[in-house]
């Protein structure tokens, strides 16, 4: 088993591991986001991606969760008792992180459209309070597992 | 904050095998007392970007045994810092610190416990559980000259598993191995195993 | 002013969904006044109404249906209940956000165990789900995991059991014995999603051999 985002493979991530982890804190944290008319992880980001293209856009998704959701979501993880699901999907995001930098000389032109699509993504981020906006991109994970599981071999 | 008179303990390591992780330490021994431990972790990610966080170890916050299986603590293929401290009552030890951080990949990958038995001309295999991270892989061929090697993916369980249907007379050579995908690693073949079959040999 | 506190009159708004099938479902009072109504709304997460599902307005039963409303695979959703009694008294409540996908449990496959002197022949049919393609065909659940395989075990005398596994949907358990009966179960997995349907059942006896009589 493998994620193969185009030309970038990642090994040593279970996918099962991701879900059962985001399952363990699904309703507490969804709870938390009260803004059900905004989605962040919209069909004009996530749809249509081409093989090329999906490196590029889940190593910038992945980025910022790494360096932005996570970073500002864990003082709620210690206070909702979800660190151990929290770290598992932490820790994992960042694998992937680290493999996807290392196969990033194998890209090839779509980083526009891809940076097109992180920016979609971004910008409705940007618009909403920098809590709410951590709260509901880290809710939206089921929705960037969804997406990843398209490009998971077995 | 407890006064730290009591001695943290000492030689920390960890023992690791088929992917189940044991942290061991010296234990800290004050006579007629029973000390208590705690353990905790931190990830390559909380190391990076939130390191003054440390995550208490499922089973061993607290513990009275001078050791710990963290294996469920260990969720991603990254290195991990693990830490100890004694308590007793309201004295508290400092924290001790694993000295070489941890990765599962370094687990050791023992050749799968096998049975085989045949009933009737059924060529059976009964392969010991290790947990729901592993895959089995078996090779079976016919005792022959040029003989074709099959492979086959078992799953373990209670019961004895079929792997073919086999001709009087003629012997049949087993041997099996693991793959465990969190660390992309198999482990060495088990010794192979060769049954002869009972019965005369089919007319050519 | 004192707000009077309705949470009784309305518990568990949650969705239960099974094949694609996503039935509302709730409970009121154990006691609660036969004129007690109950009205239902939905929304897909990120739009902006509520829209309030037909045939489920002020219903004295406990569930609606709302499979349709809720079959586009790549959306999440929310329903909610308001129940309000006889007293003019209300509450509403909204379930957990809903993905059937993630959500949906996974029934028994439909099989035909055809036994054979020496073997047993088993063919799975496609189970269809209310989720219809843009082109308005009815998809199966294959169509739906791109993971999805099936596991078949046939158990021998209590001794020992044969396995197959794969996506295809017809299988043969060979070099089985003549006269003789076997139990056979049949299961759906969806390894992704560690979804596992509950096995499908079937006791067989292969054909007594009369080659020779």
């Amino acid at each position: 088993q493998e994620f193969q985002f185009g030309p970038c493979r990642v090994e040593g991530v279970v996918l099962q591991k991701l879900w059962q982890a985001f399952w363990a804190m699904k309703d507490i944290v969804q709870a938390q986001d009260n803004i059900m008319s905004v989605r962040l992880l919209r069909k004009e980001v996530l749809q249509n991606v081409s093989e090329t293209e999906s490196c590029h856009l889940i190593r910038a998704l992945l980025r910022f969760y790494v360096n932005t959701v996570f970073k500002n979501y864990h003082d709620k993880a210690v206070e909702f008792g979800i660190l151990k699901p929290f770290s598992t999907l932490a820790n994992n995001f960042f694998v992937l992180v680290s493999k996807l930098q290392a196969s990033q000389e194998k890209m090839f032109s779509t980083r526009k459209s891809a940076r097109r699509r992180f920016l979609l993504f971004y910008q409705a981020f940007k618009q909403l309070d920098r809590e709410a906006a951590v709260t509901k991109a880290f809710g939206e994970m089921d929705i960037l597992l969804s997406w990843m599981e398209k490009f998971y071999q077995l | 904050d407890g006064v730290a008179v009591l001695p943290a303990p000492q030689n920390l390591s960890v023992q690791s095998t088929n992917m189940k992780h044991v942290l061991t330490w010296s234990p800290v021994t004050v006579p007629e007392e029973i000390v208590h431990y705690s353990v905790e972790y931190q990830g390559e990610y909380e190391s990076l970007y939130t390191s003054h966080i440390w995550i208490p170890s499922i089973w061993c916050s607290p513990t009275q045994r001078p050791e710990c299986d963290i294996t469920e603590d260990i969720t991603a293929t990254v290195s991990y810092s693990l830490r100890v401290r004694a308590t007793l009552g309201s004295l508290t030890s400092a924290w001790s610190t694993l000295k070489h951080r941890f990765n599962q990949n370094s687990t050791i990958l023992t050749p799968p416990g096998m049975e085989i038995t045949m009933d009737g001309f059924h060529l059976l295999i009964k392969l010991e559980d290790l947990g729901p991270h592993f895959e089995f892989f078996v090779s079976y061929w016919r005792r022959e000259p040029g003989a074709k090697e099959h492979i086959k993916v078992v799953r373990p369980g209670v019961l004895p598993v079929y792997l073919e249907t086999v001709e009087p007379g003629a012997a049949y050579c087993v041997k099996a191995r693991t793959f465990v995908k969190a660390i992309g690693r198999h482990s060495a073949f088990s010794p192979t195993e060769c049954v002869k079959v009972q019965g005369e040999a089919l007319p050519l | 002013h004192i707000t009077e506190d309705t949470s009784d009159l309305l518990q568990h708004v949650k969705f239960q969904s099974s094949n694609f099938e996503n039935i509302l479902t709730w409970d009121g009072r154990p006691e609660s006044a036969p004129d007690t109504v109950y009205s239902v709304q939905y929304k897909t997460y990120g739009e902006e109404e509520w829209l309030e599902k037909e045939g489920c307005q002020r219903i004295t039963q406990k569930s609606c249906n709302l499979t349709m409303e809720t079959s586009n695979l790549t959306e999440l959703y929310y329903a909610r209940v308001t129940a309000t009694d006889g007293a003019g008294r209300s509450a509403t409540k909204m379930t957990n956000r809903f993905s059937s996908l993630q959500h949906t449990s996974i029934k028994p496959p439909d099989v035909t165990c055809i036994p054979k002197v020496r073997s047993i022949q088993m063919i799975v049919h496609p189970t269809y789900t209310p989720i219809r393609a843009q082109n308005g065909h009815q998809l199966t659940l294959e169509n739906i995991f791109q993971d999805l395989l099936y596991h078949l075990k046939l158990r021998i005398n209590h001794t020992y059991q044969m396995h197959l596994e794969g996506k295809q949907r017809e299988f043969e358990f060979v070099g089985l014995t003549p006269d003789t009966e076997f139990l056979g179960t049949i299961m759906i997995c969806i390894p992704n999603l560690f979804k596992e349907s509950a096995p499908y059942r079937c006791r067989v006896k292969t054909l007594p051999d009369r080659t020779w009589t």
